[in-house]
Parts: structure tokens; C-alpha cells; sequence
């Protein structure tokens, strides 16, 4: 944009369309590669859980829910035990996608307002903590997505933010400065080279737009405590104050004072029915216990998600002692309500699994958005290049940092399922080496991307990332007894979803791979030198989602390059 | 099974809208159609899109009904789109 | 070599824009979210509805800065906003801690 101005000797007044593109351009650019990988990753958080239970396979396929009163109860005497000291439980309860327990509790702690949590995972049917590998499963893409990681939580957050800032005035400029934006919505020119990555890239905004400008602005939502803490910290100064707020927020009710006086807790199990009376057997999200065994005890029971788009807390408080119902906390004011819809849509957990599908395909339109929006802009610029042979910093960093993130995270986040199959149960921290295993294997490709010449590097890592997703399935089936037949007779469709789903991902880098290796290019304009006839055919990759495009853009096998091989 | 009739009325709402565009009356029929036709689609196209969204509240609720739409129509519109591509190439290919 | 002060007229309006547009937009949203407290609805109502319409007007700010002829404008538009919330969060702040 500095140099466009650098041009002209007299700033023309520029359109506001052309400003627009500028800003959009720019904002997509700087951050676009954080937020392809936070699309990505937030892309498959939709089936984060049924990932977890692929990346447990020594806990058999729930065929049935089992009643969550029974579980609740069970999971309570086994944190009767575990954490008897501590001032508040609370346990999420296994569902139709979760065939785990969990739990988590304050730990006793010295420094006053600064929370420390210890946390299991139980069996539903005996409440006793899992023997199963030690792996962060489906929890690490989606932890990623929004803290990203190997940094203060709270950093990586902020840093999310700012990508959804950005990304956010992204759409709003995209969508000002594409001013016909209904009319054009279906036309696509297949055969014009950068034209059609821009129809590409358009199309996936359009016709998903009512989607992305949802996830990024409900995005922003889930964390807006954070992003805009001021209004709340002036209204409320003390924490009985704050309560007031929060109660619209969670039903993660906290510790009042303790009389002092030992109480059993009642059974949780019959609290648990109660709710259960309300809104559905399996329907029953948490259990939060504080002061168990005081007298001044206190049990959430709160709603699952289920049925309602809305995160808005929903529960019944019950007198811990005695089981009986004090209050049924089931709506919040308007504004509340407003925020848990939105963050009910951003999460899209209310979903059943065709809903759950839709917000998977259209999010994966979304991050083919991003990837043809970043490889469009190395598309158009290498058109204006004065010399093809050596292209400046800008145009390289961009160039490479495409490659290595569009298609090395394709082959870190298949190393960190490789690694989940393969890393020895006994290695210590197994649970962060498969981390590590993601980004070593990112780094890799990022050294890769900068070694090769770029459309080679293109077409390896491709294929890289096709073979390592295509022999998981052949992997669990070596390294469990979950192949993909037992998981289809069993009609455990969590595993072979997974095996089927990674095939089908598998043959979308082949399609791209051979796409990329195929296609051949003209000489580019204005380059008339002999070396560019070099016999290398040129190629580019080409949208996922959409089938079938063909394009005259060069791309880098010039023979100063080829001699690097 | 709702969901199958939230999303066929939103397949053929975009189908219909977008053969009721002259570039793409072009494209699959070879000429332009009468104008009295291409009103017919235009018509038939926005009926069925609403169509859709009468099925998705009344299936699901306002809440998860209007999700709902939006992912189909999203997809719809989105498959349309792909038909229209691939089939451009094909004739072109001839 | 193009002589630095020919440069600086470049480069200063854009790099003023850009701190308009990220910490200018920024601060204007988060008084925003102090002036929504001013509003006639519950506590808890108005800090939320503060936080929740931050955003939009964070992303309207940065539009404004950039689609304006000048980064004058850009600036003097983000005070006229200011100065209009200033009120209410002025308001917002001496009541604050009060239910």
C-alpha cells in the first residue's frame, strides 16, 4: 500500500472501494496465517470430543449413556476421597459424545484469589479415575485455537483477539469493497488465472458470510471479559458484588462461608433426578459442590446443552446437607441472554450431529477463505513482479509462510495424532510430548518450505500431509484393537467416523497435490527472457473446496531455482 | 428427516435463483431465457428459500431453527456453486 | 535516495492512521463500555451490553480511520466520539461501586 503512494506524485483522492481494498488486504495479510491456523484448528474442535475418545482407545465405545444421576453420585464418593478438603467440586458428566467423566477441584491454597484446580478424568460406570494413555486429545486443537500455546494463557487469548480484530475488520472492508457483492454471488470465472482465485476466494466468503461474520464476532464475545474488562470492574468493586454478574454468566457456583459444622452430603443422585425431571434424562451438563460436608454445602445441578442455543446458565440449587431444592435459577436478563446465545453460537455445542456437520463444512469453507485469500495475494503480486528470478523479501516471506502453514499444519496436526498412536506409555509428560510432536513436525515443515523452491515444496509437503492422514486409519489398526471393520460392525461411529473422515481428508491433499504437480503456466507477462521457457511446468494449488479451477499464474520454477535442487 | 426438508428447499431455491441469471441461462441452456421464465425461477427461487425457513422454525424453534437455516442454506448455496463450476468446466472441455 | 523529509509526509499520515485505527479504536470501544453503565437497565445488564457492543464499534472505528480523506479526519472524527460517550462514562465512573 506505501509503495502504491510512493508512485504517484500527487495523491489522487482514492475511491473508498480502493481503500477498502487496501485495508482488507492488509488486515487479511498481516495475520492471516494465525488466523488460518486458528480457523483450522477451531474447524475440528467441532468433533473435539469424539477426537479425545479416538485418542483414548482403551476406553470401549459407549453404546448407551449411562444415567448421569448414577454417575454424578458415583464420581461425588470417589472426590469424597480424592479431594476431601477441598471447598468446591465440580463434575461434567458424560453424554451422548463424551463417554468420560470429569471432574475438577480447588485446591487449598495459600494465596488468596489465586485459583488452583486439580482435575481427573472417572470411568462412568465404576467412578474411578481412567487408566487410559496420557493425551490431551481433541482439548489440545481446541485450546490452541483461542490460546494458541508455549505462552501464558492469557497472552496467547489477547493474541487471539487481535487475529479476531482483524479479521473482523477483514469481512466488514471485504464485504464494502466487493459492492456488488449479491449479484455477483453465483458468478465464478473459472479460466482467468488471478481472476478466478479472487471468484475462489470470493465465493467462500459470500456464501458462507453469514457464518463468518457470526464466528468471528461471537468469538470475540466468548472472551470479552477479558478484552473489555473496564465497564465491569468500575459497576462491581467486591466479590459479593461481582457474584451479581457472574450468575448471569456460569452456573459455577463458589463457597460461601463454612459454618463449621460437619453435614454428609445428601445423595446427589436424587438432586440430580430432579433436574433430570426437567429437562431430560441425559440433558444434565455439571454438577458443582461447594463446602462438602459442611452444613453450608451447596449443589448446582445445571442444564445440559442440549436442545437450546444459548450458554446462559440454567440450574437447581440445592442445600447440600439435606438435598433440598432452594432456588431453580432458569433465565437471566436480556443482555445475558443475548451473550449466552452468542456464545452458545460460536461453541455450537446445542447442535445435533447434522447441525454439528454444517458448522464443520461451512467453518472448513472458512478456513479455505483465509488459504485462498493468502495464496491469491502471492498469485496477483508475482504478476507484477519486475524480476520473476528474484522476487523481494516481501513476496518471499508470504510466499513461504503460505506454504508452511497451509500445508505444514495439515502435517503437524496429523504428527500429533501419529504421535498420540506411537509415543510409549510409560514416557514421561506423554501427554506433552504429543505437543511437541505438533510443532516439531510444524517447524520441519516450515524448513522445508524455505529450503525447496516453492512449487516443489508445495506438491512434497501435500503429499506429506495425504500419506500421514491416510495411514492413521492403518496405524490404529496396528497399534489397537479398534480397527476400522470392528468399529463398523460394533456401530461405533465415533472410530470410524475418524477412519473414514481421515481418508477423506487424505484425498483432498492428493487432489490438491496433483493439481499443484499438473498444472502448467504461460510465460508471465512483461518476462520475455529465455529462462522462462524452462521446460518446468508452473503450478499452484488450488482452493479445497472448490472442485474444479484452472489458471494461468507462474509460479517459482525458474532455473536459477532449479539448480537448487 | 427435517433437516432433509430444510435442505431440499434451499438446494432448489438456489438452483432456481441462479438459473434466473442470465450468465448462467447461458452457460447450461445455450441462450437466454424468456423473461417471463426467468421471472417464474426468480419467483419459485425466493418462495422456496422461505419455504425452507417455515420448515426449520417450525421443526426446530426460533433458536435452532434459525441455525439451522443458516447451515443449509450456507451448504445449499455452496453446492450450487460447486454444480455451476463443474459444470462450466465440462462444457468448456468439449 | 529520496531525501527523508519526502518520505516522512508518506509514511507519518499512515503510521498516525494505524495508531488511530488499533489503539484510538481500541480506547474509544473500551470507554464505550464504560459509557453503556450510563444506560437505564440493571448493573450486570449494562456491563454486559457495554462489552458486547464494543467490538462493532471497534471494527466501525478502524473502518472510519481508514475510509476517511485524511488522518486529521481520522482523528478528529474519534474525538467527536469520544467527546460524546464522555458524559455518560464520566457519569459511569463517579457512581460507580454503587448497586
Amino acid at each position: 500500500m506505501s509503495e502504491k503512494r510512493a508512485e504517484s506524485a500527487a495523491p489522487k483522492p482514492r475511491g473508498i472501494r480502493q481503500t477498502m481494498s487496501d485495508l482488507h488486504i492488509w488486515a487479511g495479510l498481516l495475520l492471516g496465517w494465525m488466523l488460518y491456523a486458528m480457523f483450522l484448528t477451531g474447524t475440528v474442535s467441532y468433533f473435539k470430543n469424539e477426537i479425545s475418545q479416538w485418542a483414548r482407545p482403551e476406553l470401549a465405545h459407549q453404546a448407551s449413556v449411562p444415567d448421569p444421576a448414577d454417575v454424578a453420585q458415583r464420581v461425588a464418593g470417589e472426590l469424597g476421597r480424592l479431594a476431601a478438603g477441598s471447598s468446591q467440586w465440580s463434575i461434567g458428566l458424560p453424554s451422548a459424545r463424551e463417554n468420560t467423566a470429569e471432574a475438577f477441584w480447588r485446591l487449598a491454597s495459600a494465596q488468596p484469589g489465586q485459583r488452583r484446580f486439580g482435575q481427573a478424568t472417572f470411568d462412568p460406570a465404576t467412578g474411578h479415575k481412567v487408566t487410559a494413555r496420557d493425551t490431551t486429545g481433541g482439548e489440545f486443537f481446541y485450546r490452541f485455537h483461542f490460546q494458541f500455546h508455549y505462552m501464558p494463557v492469557l497472552w496467547g487469548r489477547w493474541l487471539a483477539g487481535l487475529a479476531a480484530m482483524f479479521m473482523l475488520v477483514a469481512i466488514v472492508s471485504g464485504v464494502i469493497t466487493h459492492k456488488k457483492i449479491f449479484t455477483d454471488f453465483f458468478t465464478f470465472r473459472w479460466a482467468k488465472g488471478q481472476r478466478s482465485w479472487l471468484d475462489a476466494h470470493n465465493a467462500l466468503s459470500v456464501f458462507g458470510l453469514p457464518f463468518h461474520l457470526m464466528i468471528t464476532y461471537t468469538g470475540l464475545v466468548t472472551l470479552m471479559a477479558l478484552y473489555m474488562p473496564y465497564g465491569e470492574r468500575l459497576a462491581f468493586k467486591t466479590p459479593q458484588e461481582r457474584q451479581q454478574l457472574t450468575r448471569e454468566l456460569n452456573a459455577f457456583i463458589q463457597p460461601g462461608k463454612p459454618s463449621g459444622r460437619a453435614a454428609e452430603l445428601a445423595p446427589v443422585a436424587d438432586m440430580v433426578r430432579q433436574a433430570q425431571a426437567l429437562w431430560g434424562r441425559d440433558n444434565i451438563a455439571r454438577v458443582t459442590i461447594t463446602l462438602p460436608g459442611d452444613a453450608a454445602s451447596r449443589v448446582a445441578v445445571a442444564r445440559g446443552e442440549e436442545g437450546r442455543a444459548s450458554m446462559s446458565p440454567q440450574y437447581l440449587l440445592f442445600e447440600g446437607s439435606s438435598g433440598r431444592l432452594l432456588e431453580t435459577h432458569d433465565s437471566v436478563g436480556p443482555a445475558a441472554e443475548t451473550r449466552g446465545v452468542m456464545y452458545a453460537l460460536h461453541l455450537g455445542r446445542f447442535g445435533d450431529t447434522v447441525t454439528r456437520w454444517l458448522y464443520f463444512l461451512v467453518s472448513l469453507a472458512g478456513t479455505a477463505m483465509v488459504g485462498t485469500g493468502l495464496v491469491m495475494w502471492t498469485v496477483k503480486r508475482r504478476r507484477k513482479l519486475p524480476d520473476p528470478a528474484r522476487p523481494h523479501l516481501g513476496f518471499r516471506l508470504v510466499e513461504r509462510l503460505n506454504i508452511a502453514t497451509i500445508a505444514g499444519l495439515s502435517i503437524a496436526m496429523a504428527t500429533f495424532l501419529w504421535s498420540n498412536r506411537l509415543l510409549p506409555g510409560t514416557l514421561a509428560q506423554r501427554g506433552e510430548w504429543e505437543i511437541h510432536a505438533f510443532f516439531i513436525a510444524w517447524a520441519l515443515a516450515l524448513a522445508h518450505a524455505v529450503l525447496r523452491p516453492p512449487r516443489r515444496a508445495w506438491i512434497e509437503l501435500l503429499w506429506v500431509g495425504a500419506a500421514m492422514l491416510a495411514l492413521l486409519p492403518v496405524l490404529n489398526m496396528l497399534t489397537t484393537d479398534r480397527p476400522l471393520w470392528r468399529s463398523i460392525a460394533e456401530g461405533d461411529w465415533v472410530f470410524a467416523g475418524m477412519d473414514l473422515v481421515l481418508w477423506a481428508l487424505a484425498a483432498l491433499h492428493v487432489k490438491l497435490a496433483l493439481r499443484t504437480a499438473r498444472h502448467k503456466a504461460p510465460v508471465p507477462r512483461g518476462a520475455q527472457s529465455p529462462r522462462t521457457k524452462a521446460p518446468a511446468p508452473a503450478g499452484e494449488r488450488t482452493v479445497p473446496s472448490v472442485p474444479r479451477t484452472t489458471f494461468d499464474a507462474t509460479h517459482g520454477a525458474t532455473p536459477s531455482q532449479d539448480a537448487l535442487r | 428427516m427435517s433437516h432433509l426438508a430444510i435442505f431440499l428447499p434451499s438446494l432448489l431455491g438456489f438452483s432456481a435463483l441462479a438459473l434466473a441469471m442470465e450468465r448462467h441461462q447461458e452457460s447450461v441452456f445455450d441462450r437466454a431465457l424468456p423473461a417471463s421464465l426467468t421471472r417464474v425461477l426468480r419467483n419459485l427461487g425466493w418462495a422456496a428459500l422461505l419455504a425452507a425457513l417455515a420448515v426449520a422454525v417450525e421443526t426446530q424453534g426460533w433458536g435452532l431453527g434459525l441455525v439451522s437455516y443458516s447451515g443449509h442454506t450456507s451448504a445449499s448455496a455452496g453446492l450450487v456453486f460447486g454444480l455451476l463450476i463443474a459444470w462450466q468446466r465440462r462444457r468448456s472441455a468439449r | 535516495m529520496i531525501a527523508l523529509p519526502v518520505r516522512a509526509r508518506r509514511v507519518v499520515p499512515l503510521v498516525s492512521r494505524i495508531v488511530a485505527a488499533i489503539l484510538g479504536g481500541y480506547a474509544l470501544a473500551a470507554l464505550a463500555s464504560v459509557a453503556a453503565l450510563a444506560l437505564p437497565i440493571a448493573r450486570p445488564q449494562a456491563v454486559l451490553t457495554g462489552m458486547l457492543a464494543s467490538f462493532a464499534l471497534y471494527a466501525g472505528a478502524v473502518i472510519w480511520v481508514f475510509a476517511v480523506r485524511s488522518a486529521t479526519r481520522a482523528w478528529v472524527g474519534l474525538l467527536m466520539a469520544a467527546a460524546v460517550l464522555m458524559p455518560a462514562a464520566w457519569v459511569a465512573w463517579h457512581a460507580g461501586g454503587s448497586a
